[in-house]
């Protein structure tokens, strides 16, 4: 579970997320859905601590953790791109992460078996990832942030760039996540994908929370049918392309 | 602590190996000193008495001192602004490992690589002067002790210093253009040489740069030699190197790290 309090954090006197308060809880999967620069990826980023918040508090598994060492113990990440070593194969990536995260080296063998083939990395498992497709790259990404089971996922525009097929596949191992207790707070600007996967939507504009509840409890508090409808009417911010 | 660290030292290792293209331009870098000294000690024909071996002498130094600089340049330009430029650093602070932990394993490989260079251009050295015909007055127990304590440091000063330029810059390319111009740097104090051989003090053998290529000479020319010179030279090098790492490490921690190009 993660408890975001008052999370605040300016560039240049520009607040990028302001007095932002939610909840993700386990066996949940909660969307942060938001414009482009609404303040998704730099509260992500606070969460996993590689940005530090000038106001506010974190706390996963209901520990309040100031130190984000501490944090990311506790969490899996895949952020922004997927960023693999191009030089290594997607089996020594798994591997050498794993190890920086001080796994035994029996289980850490295992749990690489474990994510090679529950993510159907099988066939390309030993081959330098410099060659890689999107989807294959997205999934050795998404295979490191799994690694180490951990309790709490998050997960920034996972479905960038991805096909169809890589999209479903993705959807249904989240699924499979959540329904084995796995916290997992997934940020998108695409309805659709919100609308397909998220059990609770935390809609934020200009940095701050806007409203949150399940797709459907937006629909009703906003008077409309569609997510998007609500989208629009909760940010309060018109089409901004005229034609 | 030293298991994370040997962890990130051994990937950066292995990475640094199978980057072809860059082993290739620092074994260049590293051969180059021999290389043109090789050239040039067939045109001066020395002999242990004569100008042309302290010619060939002073151009040693200098190239071996730039050796130290360009064997781990590469490595050092991949390691921090080439993972930002390829946003693979963001995973890897996304991990539970403090920031000096991550500086210290690059400094390592990086160190590695510089030290490797520097082998290689001395070892090179030694067949050029084996082959050229100058008797060198250099005993081995004394010269390969003394330029462990003495020179190595500073490869790892310059693995020290490459990374923490390599933290300011966004991309290789970015990376590439300040750690050219450091080269210039051990280059720069053999001229000083030249042109001022009043810096040639007893109390300049223990400055980094300076006191490394006087060690060099003298080693070389068979001077008189007192071990305190190379062991606080050592020290004093070393101590800055990681002062240079500890400020590496504090850029890590800044916001803007995070961000690619």
């Amino acid at each position: 579970m993660i408890k975001v309090q008052g999370l605040g954090k300016q560039f240049d006197g520009r607040h990028a997320v302001k007095d932002l308060s939610f909840d993700a809880p386990d066996g949940a999967i909660t969307g942060l859905l938001g414009s482009n620069g609404a303040g998704k990826t730099t509260t992500l980023r606070m969460i996993c601590g590689v940005l530090t918040p000038e106001s506010g508090s974190i706390a996963i598994d209901d520990v309040a953790a100031h130190d984000s060492l501490a944090r990311q113990r506790r969490l899996g990440a895949l952020l922004d791109h997927t960023g693999i070593y191009a030089r290594l194969t997607a089996r020594e990536n798994l591997l050498y992460y794993g190890r920086l995260r001080s796994m035994p080296p029996e289980t850490l063998r295992q749990r690489v078996e474990s994510v090679v083939s529950i993510l159907g990395l099988g066939p390309i498992a030993d081959r330098r990832t410099a060659g890689f497709s999107q989807g294959e790259r997205m999934k050795t990404a998404l295979g490191r942030a799994i690694l180490h089971s951990p309790r709490n996922l998050l997960l920034d525009e996972p479905t960038n760039g991805l096909d169809v097929p890589t999209i479903r596949s993705l959807r249904s191992l989240l699924r499979r996540l959540r329904d084995s207790g796995v916290c997992i707070v997934f940020s998108s600007h695409v309805l659709d994908e919100v609308r397909a996967l998220c059990d609770k939507v935390v809609v934020i504009a200009n940095g701050s929370l806007a409203a949150s509840g399940s797709p459907g409890e937006l629909c009703a508090r906003t008077d409309t049918v569609s997510l998007e409808d609500a989208f629009v009417k909760l940010t309060g911010q018109p089409e901004n392309l005229s034609c | 602590m030293l298991n994370q660290t040997f962890v990130i030292a051994r990937k950066e290792i292995l990475d640094g190996l199978r980057d072809v293209r860059s082993v290739i331009s620092s074994l260049f870098y590293a051969l180059m000193g021999p290389l043109v000294v090789g050239l040039v000690s067939i045109a001066v024909r020395p002999t242990k008495s004569n100008a042309g071996a302290s010619v060939l002498v002073a151009m040693m130094s200098v190239f071996t001192l730039v050796a130290a600089f360009v064997g781990g340049m590469n490595v050092a330009m991949d390691t921090v602004a080439g993972e930002r430029e390829r946003r693979s650093l963001l995973p890897l602070l996304l991990n539970p490992v403090p920031r000096l932990r991550i500086v210290l394993g690059k400094w390592l490989a990086v160190s590695l690589f510089a030290v490797m260079g520097l082998s290689l251009n001395l070892l090179g050295f030694a067949v050029v002067f084996a082959t050229s015909g100058m008797h060198m007055n250099v005993a081995l127990t004394r010269f390969l002790p003394a330029v462990i304590v003495g020179i190595f440091p500073l490869a790892l000063f310059a693995a020290s210093t490459q990374l923490l330029i390599s933290t300011v810059c966004r991309a290789v390319k970015e990376a590439q253009t300040y750690l050219s111009m450091i080269v210039f740097l051990p280059m720069s104090i053999g001229m000083l040489l030249v042109f001022f051989p009043a810096a040639r003090r007893v109390w300049c053998g223990f400055l980094p740069f300076l006191g490394q290529q006087l060690e060099l000479e003298l080693l070389m020319n068979g001077g008189e030699f007192h071990w305190i010179q190379p062991i606080v030279l050592g020290c004093l090098t070393v101590t800055l190197a990681l002062l240079v790492l500890l400020v590496a490490a504090n850029r890590l921690y800044r916001d803007e790290i995070v961000y690619g190009n």
